[in-house]
């Protein structure tokens, strides 16, 4: 039964497009901090 | 089905012993951390000679060693007993050995650190020596978790047995894989206290071997990053979904994040020793790999939490791509709490990455800004998640139930935190980018131009404490009202059930052999060579220092 749910086409309540969006700002967040401290290392050098 | 499910009122005196140490050890090392922070801002003296490290000592450790360890074995003993059933006598009269075991070593950690005797701070670095005392209370908190731990050990045994071919409930199995991370972790702390740094502080030995007490240190000071880490993500994966009203994502991935935190947060201590001599570079950057892969246990839950709550809300009738984020319930603090934990686990965990990348640690180690780091991570993530929770385990423990005046208050205590935090948290940032020490007083260092720099943000630092120990003021209220004072009544634990569209866990999820069996092999191929060259390739060895 769970399968059947899992392999049915995305309704609504499944959809999980801003769970996406999240992840890659979050992703985006991650690599912008460190190459922010990257170039401030560079620049120390 | 719908019936509440309730903590034994035996085992609930127990959970709550430890948690009203916690809140105690909170009180007091706020305390101590508001001085500090007024220290710093180079407006306050300490009156009566009190050292300023007497007090960071007092901060770090009842906050960074005691809050913690006692609030998760309080928390974690709760919550085995309602996922797994009621303690057995025997389990929870060793629940009380291992509670008595650690508050007496707190007693006696604290009374020489008091008597300032042992002024060398929560990491308790070699040459810093500190009284016998301090290092046998330490021995006796740690020897009291692991008694705890394998009463854990025992009861989910226990339920394996009478559940052949079950898979085991999931805050109990959480529960059980921390203790495991625990008890290996602090083998670590364990060693360097008595074959090291006890022997040496009863003067039985002259020297001590600095390089391989930092090791042993750091092999247990990351993972015990996690052990305060994961029950907060028991609460995030297991008890946050069911207050909003929605259901766990998927089991299996909240279990194998656990698993793998088991096998990353143990073999990469080197991350926090990458400036220091006598450890080859390519040991450096193995652990420094290690270290990247237990950030993707971290993502994972992050995927997992945005998807629960993406789930909720657009069963809730959601639309757009963030429109789920409205149907949150904000003004509920047992969620409101958590999810700001989470938040902030964000920044937190970026300045993680960068802590851990060699190059990166060469402008940031030893500053303050590792500091802000573990005031994001501990002191915010973990600490408001562990508030969050409080909120409903402690009147879940002590038969009462929290007043809407209550809840209110608690929401406000969670926005003072977040504007006290980014003060202090935030300015600690950036003054750690500023090349400012940290585990330092206040010092202009002769006037240096660089050191005058700092000073607008270690004001800024004192404003957010100041704030920040307002926050602690306000729960200690909540707190206090939800143990003794509120109205009686039923307040319910929540455990979440798993999505119906989730896979079923396989029952291989509890091969602990297997687990155990890789995180030793981890941690031999991290260990064994670095460690064998730093003892073949020791130096004469340092005598001790008293610096106070």
């Amino acid at each position: 039964m769970a399968k059947e749910k899992m392999k049915g086409k995305a309704t609504g309540e499944d959809n999980l497009k801003g769970t996406l969006a999240s992840v890659f700002l979050l992703g985006f967040f991650l690599i912008f901090t460190w190459v922010s401290v990257y170039y401030l290392f560079l620049e120390r050098l | 089905m719908n019936e509440m499910v309730k903590v034994d009122r035996r085992d609930a005196k127990l959970a709550l012993a430890h948690i009203y140490v916690a809140f105690i050890a909170l009180g007091l090392g706020g305390l101590a951390g508001l001085l500090q922070t007024l220290v710093r801002s180079g407006k306050f003296e300490l009156p009566a000679n009190i050292s300023y490290y007497t007090i960071l000592t007092t901060h770090g450790v009842l906050l960074g060693l005691v809050l913690t360890t006692f609030f998760i074995i309080g928390f974690q003993f709760a919550a085995v007993s309602r996922t797994a059933g009621t303690f057995s006598d025997r389990v929870r009269f060793w629940g009380w050995v291992g509670f008595w075991l650690m508050t007496v070593g707190t007693a006696i950690t604290a009374f020489f650190i008091l008597i300032g005797q042992a002024s060398v701070l929560y990491t308790f670095y070699a040459p810093l020596q500190a009284h016998p005392g301090f290092y046998l209370g330490l021995t006796l908190v740690v020897v009291g978790s692991w008694v705890s731990g394998f009463a854990i050990f025992a009861h989910y045994a226990r339920w394996k047995k009478e559940h052949p071919k079950q898979v085991s409930p999931l805050l109990t199995f959480m529960a059980v894989a921390n203790m495991i991370l625990w008890l290996v972790c602090s083998l670590g702390v364990a060693a360097t206290v008595l074959i090291q740094l006890l022997p040496w502080s009863l003067g039985l030995v002259d020297r001590v071997n600095v390089l391989v007490s930092r090791t042993l240190f750091w092999y247990f000071g990351h993972p015990l990053v996690y052990f305060w880490l994961l029950p907060a993500y028991m609460v995030w994966y297991a008890i946050v979904p069911k207050i909003i009203g929605g259901k766990i994502f998927s089991d299996s991935l909240a279990r194998l994040s656990f698993i793998l935190f088991l096998f990353f947060s143990i073999p990469v201590g080197f991350h926090h020793q990458l400036m220091e001599p006598g450890i080859d570079p390519f040991w450096k950057y193995v652990q420094v790999v290690l270290t990247f892969m237990v950030a993707i246990p971290s993502l994972m839950t992050a995927f997992a939490m945005f998807a629960t709550f993406e789930l909720y809300g657009r069963s809730k009738g959601a639309t757009g791509l963030f429109g789920w984020l409205r149907k949150l319930p904000w003004g509920d603090a047992r969620f409101f709490a958590p999810f700001v934990g989470m938040v902030f686990f964000i920044p937190a965990g970026a300045g993680g990455l960068v802590n851990a990348s060699h190059q990166l640690d060469q402008v940031v180690h030893n500053t303050i800004w590792i500091t802000g780091h573990f005031h994001l991570t501990l002191a915010t993530t973990v600490v408001l998640t562990f508030f969050g929770a409080a909120y409903w385990l402690v009147p879940h423990l002590s038969g009462r139930v929290m007043t809407k005046a209550m809840n209110r208050l608690a929401i406000i205590q969670t926005i003072v935190w977040v504007i006290g935090m980014t003060f202090m948290s935030g300015s600690m940032h950036f003054e750690g980018l500023l090349g400012a020490p940290r585990r330092s007083a206040f010092s202009t260092y002769g006037n240096s131009p660089q050191a005058l720099e700092w000073i607008p943000y270690q004001i800024a630092q004192a404003v957010g404490g100041t704030i920040l120990f307002i926050g602690i003021i306000l729960v200690l209220i909540i707190i206090t009202n939800l143990a003794f004072f509120a109205p009686k009544g039923e307040t319910e634990f929540p455990v979440a059930e798993v999505a119906e569209g989730a896979e079923r866990t396989p029952l291989a999820m509890e091969n602990w052999k297997l687990w155990i069996g890789i995180t030793v092999a981890l941690i031999l191929i991290a260990y064994t060579i670095p460690f064998i060259d730093m003892i073949q390739n020791a130096p004469p060895g340092s005598k001790g220092y008293k610096l106070w």
